[in-house]
């Protein structure tokens, strides 16, 4: 037995009144939809329910709707109980028609007859029983009143079947539907497998999987194809019309046929509030211009002000780091514990990440607050238009929006939005182009270069490279739709108009809750895993042992002339060579105790419980008597050398590990984009988590300051000079680069295929490396400047972008109808 | 053309935008002892905050001394007299400004 339902009628709260708490969850097999089924008992016999995906349709475009259409299809279910919201009929019935057409016994659920009753609707039970043939079951989910009457009714109809069968009548494409149902009916193997009238009615509609199932099935497939296309140009040249068109207004027509014979509304319907606001929120004008306004304030709370947040809460994980810090074994004076480098390396990648959660929490909170007031939908619908032209959809708009548009987002809620997008072909567009948006990671290594190499223009230079990502991926959108993507079904632009509802504070919070804790499981899992691997790949093999000597030498050196002071002052004797670590960890230790203590009774007490842990350690650390001050800056020397030596000592093994012998691989093919292999490890690195790009240039290239280092100096000294065009390359590099780890496995979960998730890694680099090429070479040969080149690129995106535009695309053409402009129709196909 | 008046409405709305945070920048001061303050920098991302630029200002904003964070994500200074403050500066959205009065030993 099967729950069927459009989205939002109580489908759930029914399942539940049902089967009560016994419920099993899981996933339909080869796909992320979940599958809920559970178990009630009717009549005293035991049935298995199901609860299938809400969905509007039946058609193949979205996921949703395919698994509830392979499952009635090819599970067959005794009967299906039909979920049908009560105060909204007119829409629900568009799914009923469908189920009945589908050939399997349907038992009519009118849920929500409270809600109905409170507006004064009310609904012909009795008068639609007698008109479709079939049960008709009022009921009030949320109360638990009428399940023992669906239990009654389901058991019957499982018994005896439907009075009747209840067929839509599609007036002159009738003959048509007969013709091409007695040719499928023809082969007695192929009829047992499906309704022969139903698949006549979707052959005719031209649905994609319809067409697969007759091949699979059917011995004559091509012929009946064949004929199928013929009757389908006939329909058009007499009807004026095509037929799926023809199809899907006569079911809109009977759903309202069906709403006025049995439905009765309070009086005059008249014009709501929300009817007279979409005046305004959807005018051809206004619409856009409002819609600018809430997308800037929506930057401006979650961006600006979240990040002022951000910082406010980072004490918060920055307390996190040194309580783990405590835990985990000392560090040494060169190399730290494997156990410790490990810990501390995945607990940074995390709190990174973390930091960006009062970011989300607040973008979540606001898109819960356009989706609860039914902003939503408008501004899909508003932006559809534009959208359609590169091959996206209206409700690409948030996934784009999530990834960052401007600047700030991250690609992993952002392809996690696209489960929305019913339009197939859409849907893996906006997943291809999602990360090319610039996420809140990528801008680090934006600044650095920035300022580096565009002082003088860097108020231009950031609108460059904000903006130009969207005219790179527009086109790319297209060029991807046309392309790859071109067999994808496609799908009108359908889409819920509710009325407008002031948000409640409670729903609000829950559900940005529930998408920050989705955000978190997923995320942070995946990216322990990664920081485990990146960690090996950056770390191993490690560095020889004539450096490794080379390096214990220069610190017992350092030690030496540290004990040489000592030597020299009363301390001689109270501190012996193996106490000099201790006492710079001693220093440390009692430095990030007191980190972010702004009283100094606090500092007070901090200093006293360092003083009794040990009073020697604690006399030259806080300059006590001549003696101490000696001696402190002899400490201070030894520890400037030990933050150097690691530093040079990481760097070094950074350049000869697993990660840098590939950059220095790959320098032949990156050169031509002015990437020379300290850049190509830098971006490799990249690749595990975004952020750390710049922090690997930093560290290792001393791009980022004057460089202190003598590894680092040599290092840039030996460099040809990095000018401004090879910045404006790896920017651009950097825009188009694939997505980060964590973002290709949601790639992964959202399309269910590694093939498309390997593909969206490979066609990005291969995209960014060609742009890298040509602004770097093309560049040079033709002499430009770093500010010259970045004008002339910006023209050819905003070029290819308006050309793409232009050039059609038939289906989304077709399939935009009249009646797109009428957002009060509830529907627009 | 409609479709050219959306392209623009989005450029408007890019134009209008600021600069986004993205990193957190992180800084932290402490009294030395010896008449002088240490700062050590950083960003919550694990970069390194060398080359960064500080600024020691008087209580009455007038610039006391000004320098760059060292290969170490360092900047001493000598601790002036009176009311003054620090400022960590990288970059606009980038900057963190400490109190000479929450400085302490």
């Amino acid at each position: 037995m099967a729950l069927a339902g459009q989205p939002n009628c109580g489908k759930t709260t029914v399942f539940n009144m049902l089967t009560g708490a016994r419920q099993h969850v899981a996933n339909y097999p080869g796909v992320t939809v979940e599958k809920k089924s559970g178990r009630f008992s009717a009549e005293g016999r035991p049935v298995e329910l199901v609860d299938l995906p809400g969905t509007y349709s039946l058609t193949s475009y979205s996921l949703e709707e395919r698994v509830a259409r392979d499952f009635i299809l090819y599970d067959k279910p005794r009967a299906i109980i039909n979920v049908a919201d009560a105060s909204n009929l007119k829409r629900n019935l568009y799914l009923t028609l469908q189920l009945f057409e589908m050939g399997v016994p349907v038992v009519l659920n009118l849920n929500m007859m409270d809600v109905a009753e409170r507006r004064g609707i009310g609904v012909d039970a009795r008068g639609l029983q007698e008109y479709f043939g079939s049960p008709v079951v009022p009921t009030v989910g949320k109360k638990g009143s009428g399940a023992p009457q669906l239990k009654a009714a389901v058991a019957a109809l499982a018994d005896a079947g439907p009075a009747r069968a209840f067929a839509v009548d599609y007036g002159p494409l009738e003959p048509f539907v007969a013709e091409i149902g007695d040719l499928v009916a023809a082969d007695p193997q192929a009829a047992g497998a499906y309704p022969s009238r139903w698949l006549a009615i979707k052959l005719l509609e031209a649905d994609a999987e319809a067409a697969n199932l007759l091949a699979r099935h059917h011995p004559e497939a091509a012929e009946v194809m064949e004929r199928v296309q013929a009757l389908r140009a006939r329909f058009e040249t007499e009807a004026g019309l095509s037929a799926d068109r023809h199809i899907a207004f006569t079911r809109h027509r009977l759903c309202a046929d069906i709403f006025r014979r049995f439905v009765t509304v309070p009086g005059e319907k008249r014009r709501t509030l929300s009817d007279k606001a979409d005046s305004f929120v959807c005018h051809r004008f206004a619409g856009p211009v409002i819609l600018v306004l809430i997308l800037l304030g929506l930057y401006q709370i979650s961006i600006v002000f979240g990040g002022w947040v951000a910082l406010q809460v980072w004490p918060v994980w920055g307390s996190l780091e040194s309580f783990t810090e405590g835990l985990l074994p000392a560090a040494g004076f060169l190399d730290d514990p494997l156990l410790r480098s490990l810990g501390m390396w995945t607990v940074k990648s995390v709190t990174a990440i973390l930091n960006y959660l009062p970011i989300f929490f607040l973008l979540f909170a606001l898109i819960a607050i356009l989706e609860d007031s039914g902003y939503m939908p408008r501004m899909a619908f508003i932006l559809d238009r534009l959208f359609r032209r590169f091959g996206l959809h209206g409700q690409s708009t948030l996934p784009l929006i999530l990834g960052g548009v401007y600047v700030g987002g991250c690609a992993i809620p952002a392809v996690m939005a696209t489960k929305a997008i019913p339009d197939e072909r859409a849907r893996l567009a906006t997943i291809l182009v999602a990360p090319m948006m610039n996420c809140l990671a990528k801008v680090p290594l934006y600044l650095i270069l920035i300022s580096a190499y565009f002082a003088d223009h860097a108020g231009m230079a950031m609108f460059f490279i904000a903006t130009v990502t969207l005219f790179m991926a527009l086109p790319v959108a297209k060029a991807l739709s046309l392309t790859v993507l071109r067999r994808r079904e496609s799908a009108p632009f359908i889409m819920e108009m509710p009325p407008y509802h002031l948000p409640t504070a409670g729903g609000v919070l829950r559900r940005a809750l529930e998408r920050i804790w989705l955000f978190v499981k997923k995320i942070v899992t995946v990216v322990v895993a990664v920081a485990v691997i990146v960690f090996m790949l950056i770390n191993f093999p490690n560095l020889g042992r004539e450096r490794l000597e080379d390096y214990a030498a220069r610190r017992d050196a350092a030690v030496d002339a540290f004990m040489a002071e000592v030597d020299k002052t009363s301390f001689k004797g109270r501190i012996a060579p193996e106490d000099v670590l201790a006492l710079v960890l001693f220093e440390e230790d009692m430095k990030s105790a007191k980190r972010g203590v702004s009283d100094q009774a606090r500092a007070d007490a901090i200093n006293a419980r360092f003083a009794e842990a040990n009073p020697v350690f604690y006399a030259v650390v806080s300059r006590e008597g001549k003696d101490g001050k000696a001696l402190n800056r002899a400490l201070k020397g030894v520890i400037n050398t030990r933050k150097e030596l690691r530093r040079n000592m990481r760097a070094e093994r950074f350049e000869a590990s697993f990660l840098g012998v590939a950059g220095r691989a790959l320098e032949p093919l990156t050169q031509w984009a002015g990437f020379n292999w300290r850049i190509n490890i830098a971006l490799l690195s990249a690749f595990a988590a975004k952020e750390n790009s710049a922090a690997t240039l930093g560290a290792i290239y001393g791009i980022d300051g004057e460089g202190g280092g003598s590894v680092e100096q040599g290092m840039l000294a030996g460099e040809e000079g990095f000018t401004p065009l090879h910045a404006l390359a790896l920017m651009l590099f950097m825009a188009l680069y694939p997505p980060c780890i964590p973002a290709s496995i949601m790639v992964r979960m959202q399309t269910n295929s590694s093939k498309w998730m390997l593909f969206s890694i490979g066609y990005q680099t291969l995209l960014g490396l060609a742009v890298a090429t040509l602004v770097f070479t093309g560049g040079r040969l033709l002499g430009l400047s770093g500010v010259q080149a970045m004008w002339a690129f910006y023209g050819l995106c905003v070029a290819a972008t308006v050309g793409m535009a232009l050039i059609p695309e038939k289906t989304a053409r077709e399939l935009s109808g009249p009646q797109t402009r009428q957002p009060k129709e509830g529907i627009a196909s | 053309m409609k479709f050219v008046k959306h392209l623009l409405l989005l450029v408007a709305f890019c134009l209008v935008s600021s600069l986004a945070v993205a990193h957190s920048p992180l800084c932290d001061c402490f009294d030395n002892g010896d008449g002088t303050i240490t700062c050590e920098g950083g960003f919550s991302d694990g970069s390194s905050a060398s080359g960064v630029g500080m600024t020691v200002k008087d209580g009455a904003g007038a610039v006391l001394q000004e320098g760059k964070m060292d290969a170490n994500s360092e900047f001493s200074f000598p601790k002036p007299e009176g009311d003054y403050s620090v400022t960590f500066d990288a970059g606009e959205g980038h900057q963190v400004v400490i109190k000479g009065e929450n400085i302490v030993q």
